[in-house]
């Protein structure tokens, strides 16, 4: 079992390229921690860091509280699942599971008992004297869990495990493997850039961006209380809307303006009270839009449907608002392309509405599902 | 996969039967040489139901130590194949792994040492092996060669393992693998077919060598290539001698491509992953 610490740890590369910077990361014995963030993150890295096959340029790395920075990978006796899988082409099933444990000289038995143990856990007892090249892919998925199983490491990495699969797979193998590390309650750390992966298997989420952690919390934590705008756009599927916005007072009360909308704060006014009358960036995710009747009131907001995407149990509606300016929900990697899209706002309603393009629709906001951030910094308030 | 007319497998199957004939003629001329009688090598039209004999078979016991030949020549191969393979495995994976900007450039510099004319080094080198008193042994063309077939298994392997994933070789080593440890038991049996391919051309380099062990043996350490000029042209030993000393030659090459083939498609077809 592990604990596994991350101090001012940097990361960076010939030529000056910075991969991680000045991460802290606590990781605790059993914790399924999960790092998340769009690809260059530096999430990889960090875990890479973790196994050993990645030189730390700054900073500590601990392992149960003794610093491991030089630490050969096979000293750690960690385990890990790549992307790729990196299956050994030239063995079987068997012999790919039974790897780690030849290598470090148990004997042939031992070997055999535990190798048989592992795949019935996951199922593979028919394929243990096949090559690798003769596996599907969620098989070969399932072999490279089993080469990191059976060897009841301190910790298992995950890099990306699922990606190579296919949805419904996916979705399966999701839940198998949180069962999985809840059952042995070994310390994982898990890379993904999906955030349905994050906000579903881990018992704390990293969300990571441009080599920085952005925010350490808990998945309810982060979806409900993102720290800046990265996370809020970043967490929540599909992504949050932004909207340019500016706080006031309407009879007395905290609002915030959207253009013409007025929406108002109630108890929540009190974070906003610096801010009055200066611009920030309000967050509403596209399920606390709640259509109602009562058009053009305060705390409404009225758009024409540009199109649905029918997806079956809820309609995800996209809308044009003219009269408020809608900011774009941007992610690192997708800035440039989304530049060249006009931003609209997104709504999840109820799938047996018929709505239709061209509808103006009114949606009311529950005060506590408005998110406001600082329009300079991109900071919550 | 697009369906095929009748008439374009016709059209290819022909095109491969007269690739197929144009391409052992040769080697039909030679088989039938050795069983000929020496009055009708040279018939023309050649035939081919001529009465076989084993006189040929028979000269070329009398003439020469068939058995000392083909010694020297698999001596020659073996110690090329397997020095040129120890030196360049390693080196082509080193490039392979290495992270500096040069490596590509230095692969190609190797590749580019085979590609030296023979005749360039021979002089210099003929002279070096004279002063260390190798002349005249199976090592001086071992080492000549040996220095170009392991530039050449260096490119290669370079290119194998430049292809073959990093992970798999990371995977090993949190499995408790030393470096030499992933890379013995995992890099080099996943480039297995590279490293046969490579096994197949120093074998075949080294065996069809002519102008080294030609200058550099003596008779005693000579090998069949050189003994197959020799053949032709003195007392009455001929074509018919010659057909029969390259069956020496070939076959044993021929067989070991054979042999190889079979694991040399397994596996390039095996793949990674």
């Amino acid at each position: 079992m592990a604990q596994i610490s991350f101090r001012n740890v940097f990361k960076s590369y010939e030529g000056g390229h910075t991969a991680v910077r000045d991460l802290n990361l606590d990781i605790a014995d059993g914790e399924f921690m999960v790092l998340v963030g769009p690809s260059g993150c530096g999430k990889t890295t960090a875990l890479r860091m973790i196994a050993g096959l990645e030189d730390i340029s700054g900073g500590e790395l601990l392992i149960n509280g003794e610093r491991a920075n030089d630490l050969a990978p096979r000293d750690r006796n960690i385990a890990m699942v790549f992307q790729s899988y990196a299956l050994y082409p030239h063995l079987t099933v068997a012999d790919n599971i039974g790897f780690g444990l030849k290598v470090r000289g148990m004997s042939r038995d031992e070997i055999a008992a535990k190798v048989k143990k592992t795949a019935e856990l996951l199922e593979l007892t028919d394929y243990l004297e096949r090559k690798p090249a003769k596996l599907s892919g969620g098989q070969r998925q399932r072999v490279a869990m089993g080469r990191a199983l059976v060897r009841s490491p301190n910790a298992f990495l995950m890099d990306e495990p699922l990606s190579n699969l296919d949805a419904r797979l996916r979705g399966q193998m999701r839940a198998e493997i949180a069962k999985l590390q809840r059952m042995s309650a070994v310390t994982t750390v898990y890379v993904t850039h999906d955030q349905v992966e994050a906000m579903t298997m881990g018992h704390r989420v990293a969300v990571m961006n441009k080599g920085a952690l952005q925010q350490l919390d808990t998945p309810r934590n982060l979806y409900d209380h993102p720290v800046n705008l990265f996370v809020a756009s970043f967490i929540g599927s599909p992504p949050i809307n932004f909207f340019e916005g500016m706080v006031g007072q309407a009879d007395g009360a905290a609002v915030v303006k959207l253009g013409s909308f007025i929406l108002p704060l109630g108890a929540f006014g009190a974070r906003a009270a610096a801010y009055q009358d200066r611009k920030v960036i309000v967050g509403i995710r596209p399920e606390a839009l709640k259509l109602t009747e009562a058009a053009g009131g305060p705390g409404t907001i009225s758009a024409r449907t540009a199109f649905v995407e029918d997806l079956g149990a809820t309609l995800l509606v996209q809308l044009d608002v003219e009269a408020a300016n809608l900011v774009h929900a941007s992610v690192a990697e997708e800035e440039d392309d989304l530049k060249a899209i006009r931003p609209r706002m997104r709504a999840m309603i109820d799938g047996v509405l018929a709505i239709a393009p061209g509808d103006v629709l009114s949606f009311s906001v529950d005060p506590g599902a408005i998110h406001l951030f600082d329009a300079d910094t991109g900071m919550a308030l | 996969m697009a369906q095929v007319s009748g008439r374009q497998v016709f059209a290819e199957r022909t095109a491969v039967l007269l690739i197929t004939i144009v391409m052992l003629l040769p080697v039909v001329w030679l088989i039938t040489t050795a069983y000929k009688p020496s009055n009708q090598i040279f018939s023309i039209p050649p035939r081919l139901d001529f009465q076989p004999t084993l006189d040929q078979f028979r000269n070329i016991f009398g003439y020469f130590d068939v058995v000392s030949l083909l010694r020297s020549s698999v001596a020659i191969s073996l110690g090329t194949t397997v020095l040129s393979l120890l030196l360049g495995v390693p080196s082509g994976y080193a490039l392979a792994r290495s992270r500096s900007r040069y490596a590509t450039g230095f692969a190609y510099f190797f590749l580019a040492i085979r590609m030296v004319p023979a005749i360039a080094s021979l002089i210099p080198f003929y002279l070096m092996m004279r002063d260390i008193g190798l002349l005249g042994s199976w090592w001086a063309v071992v080492i000549i060669n040996t220095m170009l077939n392991c530039a050449f298994v260096t490119w290669m392997m370079f290119s194998y393992f430049r292809a073959l994933p990093r992970d798999m070789e990371e995977a090993a080593l949190t499995d408790g693998c030393t470096q030499l440890g992933a890379f013995f038991k995992v890099a080099v049996p996943a480039a297995r077919s590279g490293i046969i391919a490579c096994v197949l051309f120093c074998v075949m380099f080294s065996w069809n060598d002519f102008l080294y062990p030609m200058f550099l043996t003596t008779l005693d350490s000579k090998p069949l290539s050189v003994a197959l000029l020799t053949a032709y042209g003195t007392k009455d030993i001929t074509w018919g001698s010659l057909g029969a000393l390259a069956h020496f030659s070939t076959i044993p090459i021929v067989l070991m491509a054979l042999f190889l083939n079979r694991y040399f498609v397994q596996g390039a077809t095996n793949g990674v992953q």
